[in-house]
Protein backbone atom coordinates (compact mmCIF):
# COMPACT_ATOMS: atom_id res chain seq x y z
CA UNK A 1 0.00 0.00 0.00
CA UNK A 2 0.64 3.29 -0.65
CA UNK A 3 1.60 6.00 2.16
CA UNK A 4 -0.46 8.68 2.12
CA UNK A 5 1.25 11.31 3.72
CA UNK A 6 2.29 14.42 2.31
CA UNK A 7 5.69 15.12 0.19
CA UNK A 8 7.86 18.20 0.84
CA UNK A 9 11.05 18.61 -0.71
CA UNK A 10 13.97 20.40 1.11
CA UNK A 11 17.43 21.41 -0.55
CA UNK A 12 19.43 19.08 1.64
CA UNK A 13 20.14 17.76 5.30
CA UNK A 14 20.67 21.38 6.84
CA UNK A 15 17.90 22.75 5.13
CA UNK A 16 15.63 19.78 6.41
CA UNK A 17 16.31 20.73 9.74
CA UNK A 18 15.05 24.21 9.20
CA UNK A 19 11.83 23.26 7.57
CA UNK A 20 10.88 21.08 10.59
CA UNK A 21 12.18 23.70 13.23
CA UNK A 22 9.79 26.01 11.53
CA UNK A 23 6.87 24.23 11.41
CA UNK A 24 7.36 23.32 14.85
CA UNK A 25 7.53 19.65 13.86
CA UNK A 26 10.56 18.75 16.18
CA UNK A 27 11.45 19.49 19.72
CA UNK A 28 14.58 21.72 19.23
CA UNK A 29 16.65 18.89 18.29
CA UNK A 30 17.53 17.59 15.12
CA UNK A 31 15.91 15.31 12.80
CA UNK A 32 16.29 12.21 10.78
CA UNK A 33 14.54 13.24 7.51
CA UNK A 34 11.68 11.17 7.43
CA UNK A 35 11.64 9.75 3.98
CA UNK A 36 9.30 7.28 2.64
CA UNK A 37 12.05 4.70 2.09
CA UNK A 38 13.16 5.28 5.58
CA UNK A 39 9.58 4.95 7.02
CA UNK A 40 8.38 2.05 4.47
CA UNK A 41 11.52 -0.04 6.50
CA UNK A 42 10.29 0.77 9.79
CA UNK A 43 6.81 -0.82 8.91
CA UNK A 44 8.05 -3.81 6.60
CA UNK A 45 10.16 -4.49 10.15
CA UNK A 46 6.99 -4.36 12.43
CA UNK A 47 4.55 -5.88 9.39
CA UNK A 48 2.51 -3.52 9.95
CA UNK A 49 0.41 -1.47 6.49
CA UNK A 50 1.02 2.16 6.35
CA UNK A 51 -2.98 2.51 7.32
CA UNK A 52 -2.83 -0.25 10.56
CA UNK A 53 -5.06 1.68 12.91
CA UNK A 54 -3.07 1.73 16.13
CA UNK A 55 -5.76 3.25 18.27
CA UNK A 56 -8.17 6.14 18.14
CA UNK A 57 -7.70 9.42 21.12
CA UNK A 58 -11.37 9.33 22.22
CA UNK A 59 -10.98 12.96 23.42
CA UNK A 60 -9.97 14.53 19.95
CA UNK A 61 -11.14 11.59 17.77
CA UNK A 62 -8.02 11.17 16.08
CA UNK A 63 -6.81 8.13 14.78
CA UNK A 64 -3.14 6.99 15.05
CA UNK A 65 -2.14 5.41 11.93
CA UNK A 66 1.00 3.03 11.74
CA UNK A 67 2.27 5.48 8.39
CA UNK A 68 2.63 8.44 10.61
CA UNK A 69 4.12 7.07 13.80
CA UNK A 70 6.82 6.23 11.64
CA UNK A 71 7.28 9.01 10.54
CA UNK A 72 7.54 10.72 13.87
CA UNK A 73 9.93 7.48 14.80
CA UNK A 74 12.50 8.36 11.52
CA UNK A 75 12.39 11.71 12.92
CA UNK A 76 13.18 10.90 16.36
CA UNK A 77 16.32 8.38 15.30
CA UNK A 78 14.73 5.32 15.40
CA UNK A 79 16.49 1.93 13.47
CA UNK A 80 13.10 0.18 11.60
CA UNK A 81 13.75 -2.41 14.50
CA UNK A 82 12.83 0.19 17.35
CA UNK A 83 9.44 0.73 15.50
CA UNK A 84 7.17 -2.28 17.14
CA UNK A 85 8.19 -0.55 20.56
CA UNK A 86 6.92 2.69 19.81
CA UNK A 87 3.78 1.12 18.52
CA UNK A 88 3.06 -0.87 21.45
CA UNK A 89 3.84 2.57 23.36
CA UNK A 90 0.77 4.54 21.22
CA UNK A 91 -1.07 0.95 21.75
CA UNK A 92 -1.19 1.90 25.55
CA UNK A 93 -1.04 4.91 25.39
CA UNK A 94 -4.72 4.90 23.55
CA UNK A 95 -6.14 2.66 25.99
CA UNK A 96 -9.19 4.67 27.86
CA UNK A 97 -7.62 4.43 30.99
CA UNK A 98 -4.33 5.97 30.01
CA UNK A 99 -6.60 9.24 30.04
CA UNK A 100 -4.28 10.48 27.36
CA UNK A 101 -5.57 14.11 26.09
CA UNK A 102 -5.76 14.48 30.10
CA UNK A 103 -2.06 14.08 31.38
CA UNK A 104 -0.60 15.25 27.61
CA UNK A 105 -2.43 18.45 28.20
CA UNK A 106 -2.61 19.40 31.96
CA UNK A 107 -0.50 21.73 33.63
CA UNK A 108 0.73 19.17 35.86
CA UNK A 109 3.60 18.57 33.78
CA UNK A 110 3.91 14.98 33.31
CA UNK A 111 5.71 12.45 30.67
CA UNK A 112 5.13 9.89 29.31
CA UNK A 113 7.70 6.62 31.09
CA UNK A 114 8.10 3.57 29.00
CA UNK A 115 9.08 0.51 30.45
CA UNK A 116 10.17 -2.14 28.66
CA UNK A 117 10.48 -6.27 29.04
CA UNK A 118 11.46 -9.11 27.52
CA UNK A 119 14.14 -9.91 25.08
CA UNK A 120 13.89 -7.23 22.52
CA UNK A 121 15.65 -5.66 25.21
CA UNK A 122 18.91 -7.67 24.51
CA UNK A 123 18.11 -7.72 20.79
CA UNK A 124 17.96 -3.97 20.71
CA UNK A 125 20.95 -3.62 22.66
CA UNK A 126 18.85 -1.87 25.21
CA UNK A 127 20.77 -1.25 28.98
CA UNK A 128 18.97 -0.90 32.16
CA UNK A 129 22.71 -0.53 34.02
CA UNK A 130 24.61 2.50 34.42
CA UNK A 131 22.19 6.10 33.67
CA UNK A 132 19.45 4.04 33.48
CA UNK A 133 17.10 6.89 33.48
CA UNK A 134 19.05 9.13 31.54
CA UNK A 135 20.60 8.82 27.98
CA UNK A 136 21.22 4.79 28.42
CA UNK A 137 21.57 3.80 25.31
CA UNK A 138 20.63 4.22 21.55
CA UNK A 139 17.56 2.45 21.66
CA UNK A 140 15.82 4.19 24.42
CA UNK A 141 16.92 7.76 23.99
CA UNK A 142 15.38 7.11 20.14
CA UNK A 143 11.62 5.16 21.19
CA UNK A 144 11.55 7.83 24.22
CA UNK A 145 11.49 10.66 21.88
CA UNK A 146 9.61 9.16 19.05
CA UNK A 147 6.95 8.78 21.73
CA UNK A 148 7.02 12.64 22.32
CA UNK A 149 8.03 13.96 18.76
CA UNK A 150 4.66 11.84 17.74
CA UNK A 151 2.70 13.22 20.76
CA UNK A 152 3.97 16.91 18.95
CA UNK A 153 2.84 15.97 15.58
CA UNK A 154 -0.27 13.59 16.36
CA UNK A 155 -1.94 15.86 19.09
CA UNK A 156 -0.68 19.15 18.56
CA UNK A 157 1.14 18.05 22.31
CA UNK A 158 3.38 21.31 22.13
CA UNK A 159 4.59 23.39 24.70
CA UNK A 160 1.61 26.74 24.47
CA UNK A 161 -0.45 24.38 22.36
CA UNK A 162 -2.16 21.79 23.87
CA UNK A 163 0.69 21.06 26.10
CA UNK A 164 -0.25 23.29 29.01
CA UNK A 165 2.47 22.45 31.43
CA UNK A 166 3.36 24.72 34.07
CA UNK A 167 6.92 23.50 34.10
CA UNK A 168 7.24 20.23 32.60
CA UNK A 169 10.45 18.30 32.94
CA UNK A 170 13.56 17.02 31.18
CA UNK A 171 11.78 13.16 30.77
CA UNK A 172 9.81 14.86 28.32
CA UNK A 173 12.43 14.77 26.12
CA UNK A 174 12.75 10.78 26.55
CA UNK A 175 11.34 8.85 29.07
CA UNK A 176 12.24 5.11 28.81
CA UNK A 177 13.97 2.31 30.35
CA UNK A 178 14.72 -0.82 30.38
CA UNK A 179 14.32 -3.20 33.13
CA UNK A 180 17.42 -5.15 34.12
CA UNK A 181 15.82 -8.33 33.97
CA UNK A 182 19.20 -10.28 33.79
CA UNK A 183 20.72 -9.36 37.07
CA UNK A 184 18.29 -9.99 39.35
CA UNK A 185 16.11 -12.88 40.39
CA UNK A 186 12.70 -11.07 40.74
CA UNK A 187 10.09 -11.36 38.33
CA UNK A 188 9.94 -8.52 35.73
CA UNK A 189 7.54 -5.90 35.82
CA UNK A 190 5.55 -7.66 32.52
CA UNK A 191 5.43 -10.47 34.24
CA UNK A 192 3.85 -9.06 37.42
CA UNK A 193 1.28 -7.61 35.29
CA UNK A 194 0.40 -10.40 33.29
CA UNK A 195 2.76 -10.52 30.18
CA UNK A 196 3.44 -14.26 29.44
CA UNK A 197 6.79 -15.26 29.74
CA UNK A 198 9.30 -14.92 26.82
CA UNK A 199 7.18 -12.16 25.73
CA UNK A 200 8.29 -8.42 25.51
CA UNK A 201 6.17 -5.72 26.36
CA UNK A 202 5.65 -1.94 26.88
CA UNK A 203 4.64 -0.54 30.70
CA UNK A 204 3.28 2.90 29.88
CA UNK A 205 3.16 5.09 33.09
CA UNK A 206 1.97 9.38 33.12
CA UNK A 207 5.12 9.88 35.22
CA UNK A 208 6.34 12.49 37.07
CA UNK A 209 10.08 13.22 37.24
CA UNK A 210 12.51 10.84 39.40
CA UNK A 211 13.07 11.66 42.60
CA UNK A 212 16.60 9.93 43.21
CA UNK A 213 17.33 8.84 47.31
CA UNK A 214 20.30 7.00 49.00
CA UNK A 215 20.45 4.84 51.51
CA UNK A 216 23.73 3.23 51.94
CA UNK A 217 23.77 2.69 55.93
CA UNK A 218 21.30 -0.93 56.26
CA UNK A 219 21.24 -3.90 54.65
CA UNK A 220 18.19 -4.41 56.23
CA UNK A 221 15.10 -4.41 53.38
CA UNK A 222 12.64 -2.69 55.77
CA UNK A 223 15.09 0.31 56.06
CA UNK A 224 16.13 0.29 53.11
CA UNK A 225 12.10 0.56 52.06
CA UNK A 226 11.20 3.34 54.73
CA UNK A 227 13.79 5.73 52.51
CA UNK A 228 11.30 5.28 49.49
CA UNK A 229 8.24 5.58 51.78
CA UNK A 230 9.29 8.72 53.18
CA UNK A 231 9.92 10.28 49.57
CA UNK A 232 6.85 8.91 48.24
CA UNK A 233 5.18 10.60 51.45
CA UNK A 234 6.91 13.84 50.62
CA UNK A 235 5.85 13.61 47.02
CA UNK A 236 2.06 13.11 48.46
CA UNK A 237 2.35 16.09 50.75
CA UNK A 238 4.09 18.73 48.60
CA UNK A 239 2.48 17.78 45.48
CA UNK A 240 -0.46 15.51 44.61
CA UNK A 241 -1.69 13.63 47.90
CA UNK A 242 -4.06 11.29 45.83
CA UNK A 243 -3.44 7.50 45.65
CA UNK A 244 -2.05 6.00 42.09
CA UNK A 245 0.21 4.29 40.58
CA UNK A 246 3.75 4.92 41.94
CA UNK A 247 7.15 3.72 40.33
CA UNK A 248 10.12 2.62 42.35
CA UNK A 249 13.50 1.96 40.55
CA UNK A 250 15.69 -0.32 42.46
CA UNK A 251 19.10 -0.60 41.19
CA UNK A 252 22.04 -3.74 41.92
CA UNK A 253 23.06 -2.74 44.95
CA UNK A 254 19.84 -2.16 47.04
CA UNK A 255 18.89 -5.24 45.17
CA UNK A 256 21.05 -7.24 46.87
CA UNK A 257 19.97 -6.45 50.37
CA UNK A 258 16.40 -7.61 49.09
CA UNK A 259 17.27 -10.37 46.88
CA UNK A 260 19.65 -11.80 49.84
CA UNK A 261 16.75 -11.35 52.73
CA UNK A 262 14.43 -13.28 50.79
CA UNK A 263 12.05 -10.62 49.47
CA UNK A 264 10.17 -10.58 46.34
CA UNK A 265 8.41 -7.50 44.64
CA UNK A 266 5.67 -8.61 45.34
CA UNK A 267 6.90 -8.27 49.65
CA UNK A 268 8.43 -4.63 48.84
CA UNK A 269 5.03 -3.57 47.20
CA UNK A 270 3.05 -5.17 50.24
CA UNK A 271 5.14 -3.25 52.46
CA UNK A 272 4.85 0.10 50.43
CA UNK A 273 1.38 -0.17 50.49
CA UNK A 274 1.21 -0.56 54.07
CA UNK A 275 2.97 2.45 55.29
CA UNK A 276 2.90 4.90 52.31
CA UNK A 277 0.51 7.08 53.76
CA UNK A 278 0.01 10.40 55.22
CA UNK A 279 -2.94 12.25 56.87
CA UNK A 280 -4.44 15.54 55.54
CA UNK A 281 -3.47 17.06 58.81
CA UNK A 282 0.45 16.48 57.26
CA UNK A 283 -0.17 19.22 54.93
CA UNK A 284 -0.15 21.37 57.44
CA UNK A 285 4.01 20.98 58.26
CA UNK A 286 4.42 21.79 54.66
CA UNK A 287 2.32 24.62 54.22
CA UNK A 288 -0.63 23.52 52.92
CA UNK A 289 -2.65 24.64 56.43
CA UNK A 290 -5.51 26.21 54.71
CA UNK A 291 -6.54 23.00 53.30
CA UNK A 292 -6.84 20.86 56.34
CA UNK A 293 -9.76 22.00 56.86
CA UNK A 294 -11.74 19.78 59.83
CA UNK A 295 -10.45 16.63 58.49
CA UNK A 296 -7.26 16.65 59.62
CA UNK A 297 -7.35 13.09 61.00
CA UNK A 298 -8.36 11.58 57.50
CA UNK A 299 -5.65 9.54 55.79
CA UNK A 300 -4.56 8.79 52.64
CA UNK A 301 -2.48 5.91 51.20
CA UNK A 302 0.01 6.33 48.28
CA UNK A 303 -1.47 3.24 46.34
CA UNK A 304 -5.37 1.91 46.25
CA UNK A 305 -3.91 -1.32 46.53
CA UNK A 306 -0.22 -3.13 46.52
CA UNK A 307 -0.62 -3.86 42.92
CA UNK A 308 -0.51 -0.59 41.69
CA UNK A 309 3.41 -0.02 43.22
CA UNK A 310 5.47 -0.70 39.59
CA UNK A 311 8.84 -1.90 41.03
CA UNK A 312 11.57 -1.76 38.12
CA UNK A 313 14.66 -3.13 38.86
CA UNK A 314 17.41 -0.73 36.52
CA UNK A 315 20.62 1.17 37.44
CA UNK A 316 24.09 0.92 37.50
CA UNK A 317 26.18 -1.48 39.72
CA UNK A 318 27.29 0.72 42.60
CA UNK A 319 25.77 3.20 44.72
CA UNK A 320 22.96 2.84 47.57
CA UNK A 321 20.90 4.71 45.22
CA UNK A 322 17.29 4.53 43.96
CA UNK A 323 14.52 6.76 42.62
CA UNK A 324 10.52 7.49 43.19
CA UNK A 325 8.68 8.19 40.48
CA UNK A 326 5.03 9.70 41.21
CA UNK A 327 2.27 9.28 38.91
CA UNK A 328 1.07 12.51 36.78
CA UNK A 329 -1.91 13.23 39.36
CA UNK A 330 -3.49 9.87 41.60
CA UNK A 331 -5.54 7.56 39.91
CA UNK A 332 -6.68 9.98 36.87
CA UNK A 333 -4.10 7.93 34.50
CA UNK A 334 -3.04 4.52 35.10
CA UNK A 335 -0.42 2.28 33.94
CA UNK A 336 -1.03 0.40 31.35
CA UNK A 337 0.87 -2.77 30.06
CA UNK A 338 0.71 -4.22 26.15
CA UNK A 339 2.96 -7.22 24.64
CA UNK A 340 4.36 -6.31 21.39
CA UNK A 341 2.77 -7.54 18.76
CA UNK A 342 -0.67 -7.60 20.80
CA UNK A 343 -4.27 -6.77 19.42
CA UNK A 344 -5.95 -5.27 22.00
CA UNK A 345 -9.06 -4.38 20.06
CA UNK A 346 -8.73 -8.27 17.52
CA UNK A 347 -11.67 -10.52 17.77
CA UNK A 348 -10.37 -14.36 19.32
CA UNK B 1 20.52 16.88 -4.57
CA UNK B 2 17.41 17.83 -2.65
CA UNK B 3 15.56 15.40 -0.23
CA UNK B 4 11.82 14.46 -0.03
CA UNK B 5 10.36 14.39 3.37
CA UNK B 6 6.77 13.09 4.63
CA UNK B 7 4.79 15.13 6.48
CA UNK B 8 5.19 14.27 10.12
CA UNK B 9 1.68 16.05 11.20
CA UNK B 10 -1.78 14.41 11.87
CA UNK B 11 -3.03 16.41 8.47
CA UNK B 12 -6.32 16.08 8.11
CA UNK B 13 -7.79 19.28 10.00
CA UNK B 14 -9.92 19.50 13.10
CA UNK B 15 -13.67 18.25 12.94
CA UNK B 16 -16.01 21.15 11.86
CA UNK B 17 -18.49 22.33 14.31
CA UNK B 18 -20.41 25.21 14.36
CA UNK B 19 -20.76 27.73 16.96
CA UNK B 20 -24.26 28.45 18.46
CA UNK B 21 -26.57 31.62 17.61
CA UNK B 22 -25.23 34.30 19.40
CA UNK B 23 -27.56 36.01 22.59
CA UNK B 24 -28.59 39.77 22.35
CA UNK B 25 -28.41 39.18 26.10
CA UNK B 26 -29.11 37.32 29.20
CA UNK B 27 -31.95 38.70 31.07
CA UNK B 28 -34.58 35.99 31.53
CA UNK B 29 -31.91 33.56 30.14
CA UNK B 30 -30.83 29.90 31.66
CA UNK B 31 -27.08 29.64 32.09
CA UNK B 32 -25.24 26.90 32.78
CA UNK B 33 -21.71 26.63 34.90
CA UNK B 34 -19.52 23.82 34.19
CA UNK B 35 -17.18 23.82 36.82
CA UNK B 36 -13.33 21.47 36.37
CA UNK B 37 -14.30 20.53 39.73
CA UNK B 38 -11.51 21.89 41.13
CA UNK B 39 -11.67 23.95 44.60
CA UNK B 40 -11.31 27.31 43.44
CA UNK B 41 -14.17 27.06 41.43
CA UNK B 42 -16.81 27.04 44.12
CA UNK B 43 -16.47 30.50 45.42
CA UNK B 44 -15.86 32.05 42.00
CA UNK B 45 -19.37 30.10 40.40
CA UNK B 46 -20.98 30.97 43.75
CA UNK B 47 -19.86 35.19 42.92
CA UNK B 48 -20.73 35.26 39.52
CA UNK B 49 -24.12 33.10 39.98
CA UNK B 50 -25.36 36.03 42.54
CA UNK B 51 -23.93 38.17 40.34
CA UNK B 52 -25.89 37.34 37.17
CA UNK B 53 -28.78 36.85 39.16
CA UNK B 54 -28.58 40.45 40.68
CA UNK B 55 -27.26 42.49 38.24
CA UNK B 56 -27.66 40.25 34.72
CA UNK B 57 -31.05 39.34 35.59
CA UNK B 58 -30.42 35.56 34.28
CA UNK B 59 -33.63 34.02 35.04
CA UNK B 60 -32.09 30.87 35.81
CA UNK B 61 -28.81 29.64 36.91
CA UNK B 62 -27.61 25.92 37.07
CA UNK B 63 -24.19 24.85 38.28
CA UNK B 64 -22.88 21.37 36.94
CA UNK B 65 -19.14 20.06 37.94
CA UNK B 66 -17.37 17.75 36.13
CA UNK B 67 -16.15 14.31 37.61
CA UNK B 68 -12.79 14.50 36.22
CA UNK B 69 -11.30 17.71 35.39
CA UNK B 70 -8.67 16.41 33.25
CA UNK B 71 -11.50 14.67 31.24
CA UNK B 72 -13.91 16.06 29.08
CA UNK B 73 -17.65 16.65 30.55
CA UNK B 74 -19.83 13.57 31.10
CA UNK B 75 -22.88 12.97 29.18
CA UNK B 76 -24.81 14.26 31.75
CA UNK B 77 -23.55 17.39 31.54
CA UNK B 78 -24.04 17.48 27.87
CA UNK B 79 -27.90 16.47 27.46
CA UNK B 80 -28.04 19.28 30.39
CA UNK B 81 -26.48 21.98 27.83
CA UNK B 82 -29.48 21.25 25.31
CA UNK B 83 -31.65 23.18 27.60
CA UNK B 84 -29.60 25.87 28.08
CA UNK B 85 -29.44 29.49 26.38
CA UNK B 86 -25.80 29.86 26.99
CA UNK B 87 -22.77 28.34 29.31
CA UNK B 88 -19.74 29.33 30.64
CA UNK B 89 -17.10 26.90 31.33
CA UNK B 90 -14.23 27.60 33.80
CA UNK B 91 -11.06 25.89 35.86
CA UNK B 92 -10.66 26.61 39.53
CA UNK B 93 -6.04 26.98 39.46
Amino acid sequence: MQLQSAVHEVADMMAAQEYFHSRKWTDGLPIVPPTAEAVQACLEWAMVPPDHLVGVEPVRARAITAEKLAINAVMAGCLPMHFPLVVTAFTAMLQPEFLLHGCTSSTGGCAVLSVINGPTRQELGMSGSFNALGASDRATMAIGRAIRLALYNLMDVRPGEVDRSTLGHPGKISYCVAEDEENTTWASLAAERGVPDGASAVTVFAAGAPRQLMNEWTTEPAQILDTFVAEIKATMLHYSIWSGNFAIVVPPQLRAHFEGAGWSKADIRQYVYENARVTRGDWAKCGKGMVVDDRASDEFAALPSPDDLLVIAAGGPAGGFGAVIPPWFGWKSRAVTVAVGACLDCEA
Amino acid sequence: MTIQVLDPTYGQGAAPFQLAPRLHGLKGKTVGLISNGKRGTQPFFAAMERQLLADVGVGRVVLMTKANYSAPAEQRILDAVVGWDAAFAGIGD
